[in-house]
């Protein structure tokens, strides 16, 4: 056996060992220590793999039996989930210090993660689905490992409803592939029937679509990824989504070629919208997790543009701006697994130190819990796609990759491509406009309540892995060509060209990106100024200016009030709800209060008649379950009946 | 002549000649206002008498609104340098249009960030305005950017410039509805009327000067300058792409001065002509903006995508 084969054994038994350990309360932190060690080599096993360019394990197989393997596309992820997967588990070690049930967290903590790992290793289609299943339930389980209240029991029932019911696409499309065969054999797909083609592939993106929360399937992502410990929230946000991309890359660049025609430019609309949208929705919440899991909506969105833009390229015969697209895709993958958990993370322990996340209560942040406010500042900037961080190099990519489809592309490419460019740049400047929200209310500014006064900086085993991340999230931006170099065996499409993958990007068609040289170039600029500034002399205090009145609290800027004028401009898009009641004593005012709130839509014009559909026909089928023996001796002497009738009849 | 020690010395000069533009804006303006105005050198005299005074810092502002001016200017320099004069540019920092957009986008984020530090309203106000411009103001430069690289098929910022030396993309419609398009962003990123008005000292009408209100002395100055180097970096951009080039260099440098010149009279006039509008209507022009590009995008496509 080689090397990766041996560290991914020894990875996941360590990972085994380190969940039983972690059982135990008393070893609890030592039990952690050993998963994240476990999942590390898992991850450096992952790495190999990638940069070796040699497939560990079986291939895919059409049959039922256990079998797991790692080619370059499995070890990519595997690497990206130890990446966000062993900073959460350190980070927990402090985390769950004084959390009810943490042993019981810890454990579905580890389980977690190797299920995950389980998706993208298994090889056969029973494996795949077993670990699916796990990936979706343990996060449940966390959740309510937390809280038991009303609001998370729903938000629970929601993320298992919504994710099982659109599992049956997942379930549908791999095990037909089984059946036909087309896990092995290219060709057979292509067999099929038109009609057999679409309801596949239709099935594959709403099956995967939902795990991976495109809208307009999102609805349980909001409400799941702020419930659960953050940990939980930062692997759930940073790879769980990510394994459901996993599952769509698969299917559409390798087992469902050629795809139907319409698959391309439904995904295109579809990835718009969950870019758009998302971020927009994100930009109205004012709970800090919330916010975040609708951002993880948003990037899913940019990640889809990318892909979509490969297939297009791919099917106009472009294969090298499908590789490009292809990379940009994946780069933001990693990318965004690293800064939303680095966000989650950081969020996880403002909340320790202050309570509730409720944007308008917190303020200052950055001067008590100076470590975890620059790494929350570092993971801002990267989700808002500045430069010098890795937000910026891969979303450079992605908008490249659909402005050369439209400049190169025949007239769906250049239609399509350069209105996904116009979505994603507006998408930029919408992530802009909340993180700078998000940065002003949380770390800047003064303390809105005492608990953020009193607040302090967490214990290093909960600084350390948001540090990491930060510098990692800066390390890719300034050098992303380094992990760009390792991902021509990904893609189906063959390596990227030579100029893309240096200390600068550029491909035929494009300008020079040199992020290396613009870094250096603002850190340098920025140091001389600074230099010069202290120069001038002492920094005079003074008092902010508000026409010359004194400071007050109640004067201070809200998550509302700063996002106001856009609300006003799409007040036709998002229909905000006002209401303001005035309760009279007599001619007197006695009190007036104030209601406002953006609905989502998106719940309520589709997810809620839906789901009462759904929840009005699960009535109807539990009037069958009366509890009674003779109904169910009845139910078994009719299945009996029918089967012995088909048996004799015979079907088709 | 990428690289060249000419290059390098003409890019280098616009971080100099910067503030020269708001200055021949101000100066032409008052005389079509029937004033005399101030001398085009005044934004260079201002800049000096903020550099000899005191910073000033709100109480527990941290080093998001310390770090702000010089991370704005420096981001500022940096799209300088990136944009092309005619066909030539210093190379290392890169040549593609996007990367302004990010450079602009960290500007932006920088000092919008620091508005929330000392947390006055004013500034914030400012700071939500100008985002929410740009949440319309980034598709329409972009969507600008695409048709204008409609000629060179490249968005490299010298292939585009080259582009426009050639007489066949003055044919396309495309090329012409890129034009009005980016006159709209020029308004916008340079702040000026009807989107902005950039003389206003009243704290609630501010956009661009809002999120200014808390600074002094060399702090100000760098921001002073920043806007002053939007103003060039849209300019030149705009001369660039939409004036043919001669080909060689003195000639060069003409045709942009005078292009230059031409186009603050332009802004001038259109400054004077106009009102500012409403900030919630800005959103509607730009949108109008949005949709001249996709006439453009809709005839480049009806002509066959060549």
């Amino acid at each position: 056996m080689t090397a990766p084969a041996w560290l991914l054994i020894i990875g996941t038994v360590a990972t085994c060992g380190g969940i039983v350990v972690s059982a135990v309360p008393q070893s609890m932190r030592i039990g952690l220590a050993i998963q994240a060690l476990g999942v590390a080599l898992i991850g450096v096993a992952g790495g190999m793999v990638v940069v070796g360019d040699g497939s560990v394990g079986s291939q895919f197989s059409n049959g039922f039996g256990p079998t797991v393997g790692v080619d370059p596309l499995s070890g990519f992820f595997v690497a990206s989930i130890a990446l966000v997967s062993t900073p959460a588990l350190i980070y927990a070690r402090g985390y769950l210090s004084e959390s009810h049930h943490a042993p019981a967290i810890a454990v579905t903590t580890g389980v977690f993660v190797l299920a995950l790992v389980g998706v993208v290793v298994a090889r056969d289609a029973v494996t795949f689905l077993i670990m699916w299943e796990l990936m979706s339930v343990a996060p449940a389980v966390a959740i309510l490992l937390v809280s038991r209240s009303a609001e998370t029991c729903r938000a629970v029932l929601i993320y298992l409803g919504s994710t099982h019911l659109a599992g049956v696409g997942v379930w549908l499309s791999m095990l037909t592939l089984t059946h036909l065969g087309a896990f092995t054999d290219p060709h057979s797909f292509a067999a099929q029937p038109m009609v057999a083609q679409s309801l596949l592939a239709g099935a594959a993106i709403v099956g995967f679509g939902t795990k991976a929360g495109l809208m307009p399937l999102h609805s349980w992502l909001p409400r799941a990824h702020p419930a659960a410990p953050s940990q939980v929230s930062a692997v759930m946000s940073g790879m769980m989504i990510k394994v459901a991309l996993y599952g769509l890359v698969r299917m559409l660049f390798e087992w469902l070629a050629p795809l139907p025609a319409w698959v391309a430019p439904v995904l295109l609309g579809v990835a718009a919208l969950s870019c758009v949208a998302g971020v927009l929705y994100a930009l109205m919440q004012h709970e800090l997790k919330r916010l975040l899991a609708f951002h993880s909506v948003e990037n899913v969105g940019i990640i889809s543009l990318g892909l979509a833009a490969a297939l297009l390229a791919a099917s106009a015969g472009q294969r090298q701006l499908a590789a490009l697209a292809f990379a940009a895709a994946m780069l933001h993958t990693l990318n965004h697994a690293l800064f939303k958990s680095l966000l989650f993370l950081c969020a996880g322990s403002f909340q320790k130190q202050v309570g509730k996340l409720d944007l308008d209560r917190l303020g200052g942040l950055l001067r008590t819990m100076p470590l975890t406010g620059a790494s929350f500042l570092v993971g801002s900037m990267a989700i808002a796609g500045v430069p010098p961080f890795n937000g910026f190099a891969s979303e450079w990519l992605t908008l490249q990759a659909l402005v050369q489809l439209a400049l190169h592309g025949n007239p769906t490419g250049t239609a399509l491509g350069a209105l996904g460019a116009a979505a994603l740049a507006a998408t930029a400047a919408l992530a802009v406009y909340c993180f700078v929200k998000v940065v002003g209310l949380v770390l800047l500014g003064p303390h809105r309540q005492k608990a953020v006064a009193s607040s302090h900086e967490v214990p290093p085993s909960m600084t350390a892995p948001v540090v990491v991340l930060a510098a990692l999230c800066l390390a890719i931006g300034v050098a992303p060509g380094v992990v760009l170099g390792q991902m021509g065996h990904l893609s189906p499409f063959g390596a990227l060209p030579a100029s893309a993958v240096g200390s600068t990007l550029a491909m035929p068609g494009s300008g020079v990106f040199a992020p290396v040289a613009l870094a250096v170039f603002v850190v340098l600029c920025t140091a001389v100024l600074q230099l010069a500034r202290r120069k001038a002399g002492t920094t005079a205090p003074s008092p902010m200016w508000i026409c010359g009145q004194v400071p007050d609290g109640r004067l201070a800027w809200t998550s509302a009030g700063f996002t106001k004028s856009l609300l006003l401009v799409l007040t036709v898009v998002l229909r905000p709800r006002r209401t303001v009641s005035v309760e009279l004593d007599g001619v007197l005012v006695h009190s007036v209060v104030h209601e406002s709130e953006v609905p989502h839509l998106f719940d309520e014009l589709l997810f809620r008649p839906v789901l009462g559909r759904v929840l009005a026909a699960s009535r109807g089928l539990r009037r069958t379950q009366s509890g009674s023996l003779r109904a169910y001796l009845t139910y078994l002497l009719v299945t009996l009946i029918v089967v012995l009738v088909v048996v004799r009849v015979g079907v088709g | 002549m990428r690289g060249s020690a000419l290059a390098i010395a003409v890019q280098l000069s616009g971080l100099v000649l910067a503030p020269l533009l708001p200055g021949v804006i101000q100066t032409i303006k008052a005389r079509l206002q029937g004033r005399v105005g101030t001398s085009p050198l005044q934004p260079y005299r201002d800049l000096r008498r903020l550099w000899g005074k005191r910073s000033v810092a709100p109480h527990d502002s941290t080093y998001v609104y310390r770090l702000a001016p010089s991370l704005s200017a420096a981001a500022l320099a940096g799209a300088v340098l990136v944009a092309p004069i005619g066909a030539s540019t210093i190379g290392w920092l890169g040549s593609d249009m996007l990367v302004l957009i990010g450079l602009l986008a960290l500007a932006r984020f920088s000092t919008a960030a620091a508005a929330w530090d000392p947390g006055g309203g004013f500034s914030l106000m400012g700071a939500g305005r100008d985002l929410m411009f740009s949440v319309f103001a980034e598709p329409l430069l972009l969507l600008a950017f695409v048709l204008v690289a409609v000629g060179s098929h490249s968005t490299d910022l010298v292939q585009m410039a080259a582009a426009a030396g050639d007489l066949h993309v003055a044919t396309l419609p495309a090329h012409w509805c890129a034009a009005l398009a980016f006159g709209l962003v020029v308004l916008v990123e340079t702040g000026r009327q009807p989107i902005d008005n950039p003389d206003t000292h009243l704290e609630l009408t501010m956009v661009h000067e809002g999120p200014l209100l808390e600074y002094a002395g060399r702090d100000l100055a760098m921001l002073q300058w920043a806007a002053a180097a939007r103003h060039w970096l849209m300019l030149v951009l705009a001369v660039n792409f939409f004036v043919p080039m001669p080909a060689t260099v003195p000639l060069n440098l003409l045709t942009l001065a005078v292009g230059v010149a031409g186009l603050c009279a332009l802004v001038a006039l259109v400054e004077t002509s106009l009102a500012k509008m409403r900030i919630l209507r800005v959103p509607v022009l730009l949108g109008a903006g949005v949709a001249i590009c996709m006439i453009g995008l809709a005839s480049w496509i009806a002509q066959g995508v060549p």
